[in-house]
């Protein structure tokens, strides 16, 4: 096992890491940019690291910076947290070329899944079910205009380097096409450096369904059940839960099954998620993997009672999994609401500034992941998130209730800092959201400009 | 927070009051992006300047509780001394290359932008230049050291004309 491992992250994952390394007997490191150096995770590090300025491309993303940060204070692993580095496959190869452990999958293996193109490629290969489209970047409009065609309409057009919900866009009718697409490339090449694009087709009443695996350096893996991600606005997810209500135990163990054969399939270790698509008719179609651990991670922790975060620390310490599929047990039901630094009323612009008050909740079966404290600043520089707000119950509908209660008990201020509590108080309270009848257009619907008059 | 100026008379009551009226202000101030301020009252003059983000001023941004303290512990900054800090985390180096004369020595009259100083991180040197001009005061880190972003790494003092 590590002796120390060093946090390449801030916020709310930074102190989760910090925790679990705790737990483990592992010493920490924290690494902060200047405004986070009064953070949570730095003060609750064995150590704290000063890397650079607000600027990420100074601080957190600063390899040479980090990696001497954890030469220097003797760290033999890196803990990469969600985005940031976490996805960088440069960082990982750096991290091994300097004797410390990268805390995830190899680099190679990131690299392959990390491209959403190969990774529809790679996961047709390993026979997952997939939507019609391109497995491979389309070149030319004209190319794009003949898959679209042939898949018909609406399509969707993917940055095949895309993530965190940036970088597709849904062409709806055919005369849309050839402007989707160039607009898409140039995101693509604006936002990630490479305007490589793909196609599919797009599902209008589909479930955001992913399916938590675990998979050891041995080649074994389990899955650890479902999410089920549909409240989204703009591809970003609001509120995560799970399980899925919409599977049935035939279907868990087949969407889950073909996640793990995935993975295996590409060499994965490390906690990943495969993400899916399911239909109204309870057909699922890979969509993408995510090769890191998630923010909405604690939903399945709560209904597996698995640590995630301190099964990824054995897994790059060359633990084989001590779980097996049979030790999986899915009990109750878990919801996470993101609180974000947002004003929900105002297409969620990010209200960033200092929280005057800052009270969770507290209660049965509620957990807050969270770095804020009252005094902190919710800092312009970096993502909005404040505060994860965790519920379980026994089942979905005492999850809801509890999730209200503990809604109403979270009490956020400070000048100009507005929170997306209120959408999740109005979402909860949607009959339709009770009923479980949500897709992943949920919002687009106007559902929340009519709630909200 | 820093106190960047304070100069004229000395009459207690006069620095009592307009100190008090300064901390009022800074409390007032708290939350809103007003990076300076000055109150004035006779010959007495305190000029704040905030610095947007919670950092200690003298650099030592080594905070947290189990913050490591790899340089020197910070002494308080003589009056009218510039702090020289390092440009990102690294190894110091006072040397152009091993063996090579000191960049600078305590005592040198350096000009601003005069390189005067290296801070190699993944075998890249950085350069650090002097963002004053000024006499060498003290140099707090030795060669070979290891250095976090922006610690003090010398003290420069005003050359009298």
């Amino acid at each position: 096992m590590f002796q120390k491992i060093l946090i390449a992250n801030r916020g709310e994952i930074g102190l989760r890491i910090a925790r679990a390394c705790r737990e483990l007997g592992i010493k920490s490191v924290a690494v902060y940019s200047t405004p986070d150096a009064e953070s949570a995770v730095v003060r609750f590090a064995d150590e704290a690291v000063h890397i650079g300025p607000a600027a990420t491309g100074r601080s957190y993303l600063h390899v040479p910076s980090i990696v001497g940060a954890a030469l220097k204070t003797g760290a033999d692993a890196i803990h990469p947290g969600y985005g940031f580095l976490s996805e960088d496959p440069y960082f990982a190869e750096i991290c091994a070329d300097s004797g410390i452990t990268f805390i995830g999958p190899r680099p190679e293996v990131m690299e392959r899944v990390g491209n959403k193109a190969t990774a529809r490629h790679l996961m047709q290969a390993a026979g997952l079910p997939l939507l019609p489209g391109t497995v491979d970047p389309v070149r030319t409009s004209d190319e794009a205009q003949d898959i679209a065609d042939s898949i018909g309409y609406p399509v969707i057009i993917k940055a095949a380097a895309g993530g965190g919900g940036r970088g597709m866009n849904v062409a709806w009718r055919r005369d849309e096409l050839v402007r989707t697409y160039q607009t898409t490339r140039a995101t693509a090449m604006a936002v990630f450096k490479d305007s490589a694009v793909y196609i599919e087709r797009y599902l209008e009443k589909a479930r955001h369904t992913e399916v938590q695996v675990l998979c050891d350096q041995y080649g074994n893996g389990i899955y650890l059940g479902e999410r089920d991600c549909s409240v989204q606005r703009r591809h970003q997810k609001l509120i995560e839960e799970g399980p899925s209500i919409h599977l049935d135990a035939a279907a868990r163990k087949a969407i889950g099954e073909a996640a793990v054969r995935g993975a295996l399939s590409v060499g994965y270790s490390s906690a990943g998620t495969m993400e899916f698509l399911l239909d109204e008719n309870g057909q699922f179609t890979f969509m993408e993997m995510n090769a890191r651990i998630q923010v909405e991670h604690p939903v399945t922790e709560m209904i597996t009672s698995v640590d995630l975060i301190q099964q990824q620390i054995r897994i790059a310490a060359n633990e084989p999994l001590a779980i097996t599929q049979a030790d999986v047990d899915i009990r109750g039901h878990a919801i996470e609401c993101r609180i974000n630094a947002e004003d929900p009323d105002n297409n969620f612009s990010p209200t960033p500034g200092r929280l005057d008050t800052y009270a969770p909740p507290g209660g049965p079966w509620t957990r807050v992941d969270s770095h804020c404290y009252p005094g902190w600043t919710v800092s312009p520089f970096y993502d909005s998130l404040i505060a994860k707000l965790i519920v379980w119950a026994p089942d979905r509908e005492a999850a809801i209730d509890r999730m209200q209660r503990a809604l109403a008990e979270f009490h956020i201020s400070g000048r100009g800092v507005k929170t997306t509590i209120p959408f999740h108080q109005r979402v909860l309270a949607h009959p339709t959201f009770r009923r479980g009848e949500i897709f992943t257009n949920f919002l687009e619907q106007g559902f929340y400009q009519q709630a909200a008059s | 927070m820093k106190e960047a100026e304070r100069e004229g008379s000395l009459d207690p009551e006069l620095v009592h009051q307009v100190w008090q009226e300064a901390r009022d202000l800074i409390k007032r101030l708290e939350g809103s992006t007003v990076s300076r301020l000055a109150v004035q009252a006779g010959d007495y003059r305190i000029e704040i300047e905030r610095s947007a983000t919670i950092v200690a001023a003298d650099g030592n941004a080594a905070t947290g509780a189990g913050a490591i303290t790899s340089g020197p512990a910070a002494k308080p900054p003589v009056e009218g001394r510039m702090p020289v800090v390092a440009p990102l985390l690294g190894t110091f180096y006072r040397s152009p290359q091993p063996g090579a004369k000191p960049f600078v020595e305590e005592g040198d009259v350096v000009d601003q932008g005069q390189p005067i100083a290296i801070v190699e991180a993944m075998k890249i040197m950085n350069q650090v230049a002097s963002e004053h001009s000024g006499r060498v005061a003290e140099i707090l880190v030795k060669d070979g050291d290891w250095v976090e972003f922006q610690q003090v790494l010398m003290y420069l003092e005003p050359v009298e004309a």
